[in-house]
């Protein structure tokens, strides 16, 4: 008889409690047709930025990014032209693979790659996850961003002849390159 | 009459029975309605983080060890950054040392909230899942509005954290943990006094103190069964030397003493973020650290009290970029060990009681 009565109080208790929640608006959102706004630092897809004036990317293919990646998303092909300089000719993004850390944007001197707050790029095929530069810079057009002060490049060292890296170091053998000593120290 | 045959006979728990959290499968023997045999099967999860982390610079392997136990990814990152401090022997600044006690703390609610929240619902109770995860809700803002990501943070980095925290961080850091202390109260009055809630939980599962020793049993698991033990305390780290707390233990070591041990812990986590957001100096928030960051040659170990209990890095390092060994210790994996002590004629329902207020999250066990 008495746990009876106990177990009623206890009922009317526990509905007390909920009923509160009654009136109460829902902390929910029907998400397709309603979204959060997310916050400024929010890390989503991975987008390239280009000059506000120009146009262009911003990247000048140091490939410090792809070097900084812990899961080798990236992949940069930039073979060096006639004038000794590096020209961007592959930047290929897995999506499919990265996993969102930001280890690249803060890698980057260059303001040139960033971590968007936009998230849904859901696609039936495994192939378009695999993002080209081209496509990278499309969805990277109206992300806001403040550029770096453009530093100086540290005087090359002599000797400069190295294969143009497609591999990341995560799996290739260790490189040493110049743009590399000259971002040590600042992290 | 001849008497009825009867027969044991085995019932496979899991890998995806809502109940076991993630991929543990337990097989169970049986006999009729009581278990007299628990065997868990591990490796469904498995990643092999430790040997993807020897493959990676000391700075890559931090997001890859937010995989190893998701929950509390900022204990990860900071157990990890921990190592590499001892090894290289980085003086952290004083303001980056209060953002990680209040990162982790306030990581700290979040898992047990949830732990309140999966509980019940294990139990038979929804409404107080759908509570907990609303309010943990307001700690997952503050680490996106901070870091950028709910789950997979990768804030605490060697030698400091790696974003100060914004601006409106602080006020809605106090909202929040005062909206928490309230609700604690509430969890309470809707389970604490239920009759079904006791039945299921007071003198269910008891794990007596030297059994929990000897199995390497920590963290609210064995305060639970009345050892006072708080690597907070007892090896302090980080500067947790400077607050006041307490350390709640309870004697009973039941299932009813291992879910409220945890929600006073929330209260008392909710004291340290408190108590570090009035003290929070301004200043630098990471150390110099190289890109190319080479400890010398060594090995360490850290360790620090998670809300699943120790949780452990060791590192091999042979003076290179990369690391040659890492090997991570979480709670979840002598907990789960532990699990088979307990089939002394206990019933199903209490096996799924006992399960829960473990706490036992696969990706810690099989890593
Ligand atoms: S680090 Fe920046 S500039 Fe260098 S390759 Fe990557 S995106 Fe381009
Ligand atoms: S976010 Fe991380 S995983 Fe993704 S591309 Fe950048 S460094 Fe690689």
């Amino acid at each position: 008889m008495l746990s009876i009565v106990k177990g009623i109080v206890e009922l009317v208790r526990g509905m007390t409690i909920t009923g509160k929640h009654l009136g109460k608006h829902a902390v929910t959102l029907q998400y397709p047709e309603e979204k959060w706004p997310m916050p400024e630092r929010s890390r989503g897809i991975v987008v390239l930025l280009s000059d506000k004036e120009t146009g262009a990317l911003n990247c000048t293919a140091c490939m410090l990014c792809m070097r900084a990646c812990p899961t080798a998303a990236i992949t940069i092909d930039a073979p060096r032209g006639e004038d000794k300089k590096r020209q961007l000719k592959v930047f290929q993004l897995d999506v499919g693979i990265c996993c969102f850390c930001g280890l690249c944007e803060e890698a980057c001197n260059f303001s040139a790659i960033k971590l968007a707050t936009k998230y849904e790029f859901s696609t039936e095929n495994k192939e378009d996850l695999v993002w080209d530069m081209h496509k990278l810079q499309e969805v990277g057009r109206d992300v806001p961003y403040e550029a770096r002060p453009k530093k100086k490049p540290a005087p090359k060292p002599e000797s400069q002849s190295q294969p143009p890296q497609t591999v990341n170091p995560v799996a290739a053998p260790e490189s040493e390159s110049s743009e590399d000593e000259k971002k040590e120290g600042e992290a | 009459m001849s008497a009825v045959r009867t027969e044991e006979f085995m019932v496979n728990m899991g890998p995806h029975h809502p109940s076991t959290h993630g991929v543990c499968r337990l097989l169970l023997t049986m006999d009729g309605e009581k278990v007299i045999k628990i065997e868990p099967y591990i490796g469904y999860l498995h990643r092999s983080i430790e040997k993807i982390c020897e493959n990676r610079t000391y700075h890559q392997c931090i997001p890859i060890l937010d995989r190893f136990e998701y929950v509390t990814a900022m204990s990860c990152n900071y157990v990890f950054s921990l190592a590499a401090e001892k090894l290289a022997q980085i003086e952290v600044p004083e303001r980056a040392e209060y953002l990680r006690v209040i990162m982790l703390e306030l990581n700290r609610i979040a898992s047990h909230l949830i732990f309140f929240g999966t509980t019940a619902m294990d139990l038979g109770a929804l409404t107080p899942f759908l509570y907990a995860l609303r309010e943990r809700e307001y700690i997952m803002d503050l680490f996106e509005m901070t870091c950028g990501q709910r789950l997979t943070y990768n804030y605490i980095r060697i030698g400091g954290v790696s974003r100060d925290i914004p601006a409106e961080f602080v006020p809605k850091c106090r909202e929040a943990i005062k909206i928490i202390d309230q609700k604690v109260d509430e969890y309470m009055a809707l389970l604490n006094g239920n009759p079904i809630w006791q039945k299921r939980t007071i003198g269910v599962g008891y794990l007596s103190p030297e059994l929990a020793v000897a199995y390497g049993v920590s963290g609210p698991i064995l305060r639970a069964s009345g050892v006072d033990f708080d690597i907070r305390r007892d090896d302090p780290y980080s500067i947790y030397d400077r607050f006041d707390f307490e350390i709640p233990v309870r004697p009973n070591g039941d299932v009813f003493d291992r879910y409220m041990l945890r929600l006073d812990e929330i209260k008392q986590s909710v004291r340290i973020i408190s108590q570090a957001l009035d003290g929070l100096p301004e200043g630098e928030i990471k150390a110099k650290v190289p890109l190319k960051f080479k400890p010398p040659a060594g090995e360490v170990y850290s360790r620090i009290e998670n809300s699943r209990g120790e949780m452990g890095v060791y590192i091999l390092s042979d003076g290179t970029e990369k690391p040659v060994r890492v090997k991570t210790r979480g709670g979840s994996y002598n907990h789960l060990q532990v699990l088979p002590e307990f089939a002394t004629d206990i019933l199903i329902a209490d096996l799924v009681a006992i399960f829960a207020s473990f706490d036992i999250i696969m990706p810690e066990v099989d890593r």
